[in-house]
């Protein structure tokens, strides 16, 4: 039967009021008190949700879910005071990554780093799949000026979204010293916007690269508004890429222009007057594993006994200074758990008849383990 | 999109379209790719014109085509010079920096690194065939064991005849190629 004749109620799931009713994720809203507290995202237009995208898991939750929301945990109350702090001080104080068990909450926590930011007026750049800047699905061209290989294609999508989320402040920002390219000369004084237009009128997308450069390098100097990296998936930057040179060498992250770019503001050779750099570390895909550089960096433990004669980086390991570790709890606690429980109750995920055992029973079992306690528990009711 | 005489759908990823042509498989196309600093990804018809003749010249060709410079990679403190250096004084630098390196070696009395380029010895299409069709006839000329079964029309390796060696009856043939 087409989907057309299906004219019953029952089958109007599109047209009929969603039952979640949750307050909105603002920064008023991250206190200590709220710890618990299940918040909306609103998404405009212009959200960086919307516009960069979001972590493969995480899509697939909110495409599940009626609305996209989360809950307000203590660390989101800590990592709101870390970026206060960090508003009015250099981006060299404050290179965070997120680290974490499987499945606790590391890509969440950045994507409510990001709404906070962002509505709180910092200009946000977030790279929600750093892997997809390693995997060869971009083209690479070698830049004999530059000496690394050029993505042409990732910089002209990252100026178009840059644009689009955050307009209003780069249309009041201006460059600083004229630019000079191959074509044409920037002159000083002409936004920022009015900088990117110029990038993504260019067809041959030849100069983006060197305007998102230009862009970040006036973005690091001017302190009106501070700026937030955001990049999620962040151990994939340290791993081998899966590019090749003419000569079937593999290409190092720190020779591609999208990485190094990313990791030199990760290790503090480039850094904003007033900002932060947030990563966050994956472990869902075994081909970009956590490197034993970013292990020895963050001080994170070894899978197995490690030995000087382990290979490492130098090269890579250069980009690691400097990088702090902020570990996000393994354990939801009760309250957040409840909240958590009861967005999915809402939205008619669970199919039990007593929801106050299934909570205890599936919080116990997942051993408090975000993902675990939604896939594995509160998912599960619905096949048994 | 046809190159040589060989069409290459346009929606394929271009890592294995190559593989079209005869004398062309995965780990070649591969490294064929990489040659023309194609990503894995890659569509046929999202390659670039100046792709296109890379590879159409190459492989008309493979053991004249010239050899692949080895451009420096940016050392972590390296500063690129301004966007609007032109291209001349870019080359002019890197064939100075590559001057030196001989005279060192020279100077050193170090002999130079050869590189091996495995894609120069590829053979395609056409060329290939000729190789096969002259090792047959060779096998035949010298009047080996090879050469008659392939003129019996018969297996060559040694596979049983008293049943199957149907592919064989079909295909082995003096001007198999």
């Amino acid at each position: 039967m087409a989907v057309t004749n299906l004219t019953e109620p029952i089958f109007q799931s599109e047209t009929r009021n969603s039952t979640l009713i949750l307050s909105k994720f603002t920064p008023e809203n991250i206190t200590k008190k709220n710890i618990g507290l299940a918040a909306e995202f609103s998404l405009p237009e212009n959200d960086p949700v919307r516009i960069f995208g979001l972590p493969k898991k995480m899509l697939l939750e909110f495409r599940i879910l009626s609305k996209p929301c989360s809950v307000v945990r203590g660390v989101t109350v800590e990592t709101k005071e870390l970026l206060d702090n960090a508003k009015e001080r250099s981006s060299l104080d404050m290179r965070v990554v997120l680290t974490g068990r499987s499945g606790c909450g590391k890509s969440y926590l950045l994507l409510q780093a990001v709404e906070y930011c962002k509505q709180n007026g910092w200009i946000v750049l977030y790279i929600p799949r750093a892997t997809n800047l390693v995997n060869s699905t971009t083209p690479y061209v070698y830049d004999l000026r530059t000496q690394i290989y050029s993505q042409p294609t990732f910089a002209y999508q990252t100026l178009q979204r840059m644009l689009t989320v955050n307009r209003p402040t780069l249309d009041a920002l201006e460059l600083q010293t004229a630019l000079v390219l191959e074509k044409q000369t920037v002159p000083a004084g002409t936004t920022l916007s009015a900088l990117i237009n110029i990038a993504l009128k260019d067809k041959s997308k030849a100069s983006c690269m060197v305007i998102l450069e230009t862009l970040l390098k006036e973005l690091s100097e001017q302190t009106k508004y501070p700026v937030l990296v955001a990049v999620d998936e962040f151990q994939a930057l340290y791993n081998k890429t899966m590019y090749r040179d003419p000569h079937f060498n593999t290409i190092a992250p720190y020779h591609l222009s999208m990485p190094r770019l990313l990791m030199e503001y990760a290790s503090g050779r480039r850094s904003f007057a007033k900002g932060a750099f947030l990563g966050a570390v994956n472990d869902s895909d075994p081909m970009y594993p956590m490197p034993l550089e970013l292990r020895d960096a963050l001080q994170i433990e070894y899978m197995r006994p490690m030995s000087p004669y382990d290979k490492r980086s130098a090269g890579i390991a250069e980009y690691t200074k400097g990088l702090r570790a902020l570990s996000v709890p393994e354990k939801l606690t009760l309250a957040e758990a409840t909240s958590l429980f009861e967005i999915w109750m809402k939205d008619r995920a669970l199919a039990t008849v007593n929801p106050d055992t299934t909570f205890l029973s599936k919080y116990v079992e997942s051993g408090g383990n975000p993902r675990d306690f939604v896939w594995k528990g509160i998912l599960s009711t619905i096949e048994a | 999109m046809h190159i040589l005489g060989v069409n290459l759908p346009d929606s394929h990823l271009a890592r294995f379209a190559l593989t079209n042509f005869y004398g062309i498989g995965h780990k070649t196309a591969h490294r064929l790719c990489a040659r023309l600093q194609v990503h894995d990804k890659c569509k046929v018809k999202d390659l670039s014109p100046f792709q296109v003749t890379a590879l159409a010249s190459f492989l008309s060709s493979p053991a004249t085509s010239p050899t692949l410079p080895r451009y420096p990679l940016a050392t972590p403190d390296y500063v690129p010079p301004s966007p609007n250096t032109p291209a001349q004084e870019l080359q002019a630098r890197f064939a100075a920096i590559r001057a030196k390196r001989v005279e060192n070696r020279a100077r050193r009395g170090t002999d130079p690194i050869v590189y091996k380029d495995t894609l120069k010895d590829i053979k395609v299409e056409s060329e290939l065939r000729r190789e096969i069709r002259e090792n047959i006839a060779h096998q035949r000329m010298i009047g080996s064991y090879v050469g008659r079964r392939h003129a019996m029309h018969l297996p060559v390796r040694g596979q049983n005849t008293q049943s199957n060696a149907k592919t064989a009856r079909k295909l082995n043939q003096m001007d198999r190629y």
